[in-house]
């Protein structure tokens, strides 16, 4: 009952504000140029009662409800389709909430006609959030994100089974394929890389890649449109809903004989072979892939860090206090970046389906590839192919979606330890293809 | 009619940056496979070695490697049977802790002083 009362007052309030906003414009609440009557407050003398009824007006002109949108209504009720999709089903909370926050922030309406530049919205020049966006624009957040992530990753379980790399590289052939579709939807090259790379699964090296491919630059001579949002909300809410995307496609590729098979167990790995992981692996893949070398040099630098052993305060800096920073401003100037004027566009409708097509095709690739690989493999060695699904680099959301599919068949068959190779493989893989994109593409 | 003929081409160089891209990331992935499987069997081949040389490997041993269940256990049983806390001294002290008084956390006003 008391719930109820607080709901009337509320509700009552934002109607009164609603009301008194149609009494002094007569226009339903929705955005209308209002340069006329600005610049009529603006020369109006603050005197009497002409002066405070100026105020009054000018006051109204710039809250959120005169300036409101139908746009901005919806992206409002996304974020908060966000945040409640972190809450209740704690999926990937820690970057669905600063992102849904975001969301908020970044569709706030305020007056912006005119060319004035209030210095409030993420896109207006000079603006904190534009500042903070900096980051993104620049691709400086992705590679610090890298850096924790390569400070919290233990590669023991690739070092130990290699051939499982092979499954994080299968699974690559989802950004390649979204390529294509994007071309076949019309976005020009550059954009359709950076569309593609939603299908390695990796929010950092979308939000790279974009920032390079398509933020609203001439790119090789082509005009692209500023994606970065769109792109990168998509790669965001695919990573966290993994669990829903890739079980039926796990069920609907493998036979129940497949999913009981037993894998061998992973040595135990020497802490030298741990220590040369880091440093092979930079050396290696930067040479191939010199575009990647911002994330991949950051990536083994941080795990160099955790495995060296003598650096053990800096590797704790780097997967604690670093990442979760990084996390909160990349994460809110994401979500901020989706104002409703920018975001909700055609192009981002193609790119939310071509996300979740890609991510479906990076699963696929996966688990078909673990069957082909099974085809050459001895019995006792054979790959449980449920354990390609985590070839998307996920971390370690997919390796965990194969635990529990596995489980689900055989209670006593733990995947995890297995699905951990190809997903953090994954995230080499996804990081070499967003290097060679570049390489092509720019 | 220019536009049936554009479409195709565009999506012709994407198929073929697609195929270019996908082998390179293979490539990679491959030659980071090749590279811990041979490094592993290396380190493998001089533990090997090391071992045979002090004498500590019988020749019918040919698998030296264990699996990271096998280390767990192991692991554990070193802990079980180095830092066991039955070993602890029985000497139990009673400290009588010392508070300093301070306005600020006294609750004497707190108690006492009722205002009606």
């Amino acid at each position: 009952m008391n719930a109820r009362k607080k709901a009337i007052t509320v509700f009552g309030i934002i109607a009164l504000l609603v009301g008194l906003n149609f009494m002094v414009f007569q226009i339903p609440g929705m955005a209308e140029p209002v340069t006329n009557s600005t610049e009529t407050v603006s020369n109006t003398a603050p005197d009497g009662v002409g002066g405070i009824m100026g105020g009054i007006t000018k006051f109204i002109s710039y809250t959120g409800f005169r300036n409101a949108t139908p746009g901005h209504l919806i992206m409002i009720v996304v974020g908060l389709f966000f945040i409640f999709l972190a809450i209740k089903y704690d999926y990937e909370p820690l970057l669905l909430i600063p992102i849904g926050t975001g969301i908020i922030i970044g569709n706030i309406p305020f007056f912006q006609d005119g060319g004035i530049n209030l210095q409030l919205g993420i896109y207006q020049e000079g603006s904190v959030l534009n500042y903070l966006y900096f980051g993104v624009v620049k691709g400086i957040y992705p590679p610090l994100i890298f850096l924790g992530i390569g400070a919290m990753t233990d590669f023991s379980s690739l070092i130990s089974n290699p051939r499982l790399m092979l499954l994080g590289a299968a699974a690559q052939i989802g950004i390649f394929l979204t390529l294509i579709g994007a071309l076949y939807l019309g976005f020009n090259m550059p954009e359709a890389g950076a569309i593609g790379i939603i299908g390695g699964a990796d929010g950092p090296t979308a939000i790279f890649l974009s920032s390079k491919l398509a933020n609203g630059g001439i790119i090789n001579g082509v005009q692209t449109q500023n994606l970065i949002g769109p792109i990168a909300i998509a790669a965001y809410s695919y990573m966290a809903l993994v669990p829903v995307i890739q079980p039926p496609v796990m069920r609907l590729l493998t036979s129940k004989k497949e999913r009981i098979i037993r894998m061998k167990p992973p040595r135990s790995v020497s802490k030298l072979e741990k220590i040369i992981f880091p440093i092979l692996g930079l050396i290696l893949t930067t040479f191939i892939s010199p575009g990647a070398l911002p994330l991949l040099g950051m990536l083994f630098f941080g795990n160099i860090l955790k495995e060296s052993g003598v650096t053990k305060r800096l590797a704790d800096t780097a997967r604690n206090p670093l990442i979760d920073i990084v996390t909160i401003l990349l994460g809110v100037t994401v979500g901020a970046s989706t104002q409703a004027d920018v975001f909700l566009t055609k192009g981002s409708i193609l790119i939310f389906v071509l996300g979740a097509l890609s991510f479906i095709v990076a699963t696929a690739g996966g688990i078909l590839f673990a069957k082909v690989m099974n085809l050459f493999l001895s019995e006792g060695n054979k790959i449980n192919p449920l354990v390609g699904a985590a070839g998307v680099s996920a971390v370690p959301d997919s390796a965990r979606v194969v635990q529990t599919e596995g489980l689900k068949y055989d209670p006593s068959n733990h995947l995890l330890m297995h699905a951990m190779a190809p997903n953090v493989a994954g995230v080499i893989g996804s990081a070499v293809a967003a290097g060679v994109l570049m390489s092509f593409l720019m | 009619m220019h536009l049936i003929f554009q479409i195709p081409e565009l999506i012709l160089e994407g198929g073929i940056i697609a195929v270019i891209g996908y082998t390179i990331v293979f490539t990679a992935l491959l030659i980071l496979y090749y590279t811990f499987l041979y490094l592993g069997k290396v380190l493998a081949w001089k533990t090997r070695r090391r071992l045979a040389q002090a004498g500590k490997l019988s020749n019918q041993e040919t698998e030296i490697e264990v699996t990271g269940e096998e280390a767990a256990a192991i692991a554990l049983a070193i802990f079980l049977c180095r830092d066991l806390h039955d070993d602890e001294s029985d000497v139990i002290t009673i400290k009588r802790v010392s508070k300093v008084y301070s306005p600020w956390s006294s609750k004497i006003y707190g108690i006492h002083t009722f205002s009606r």
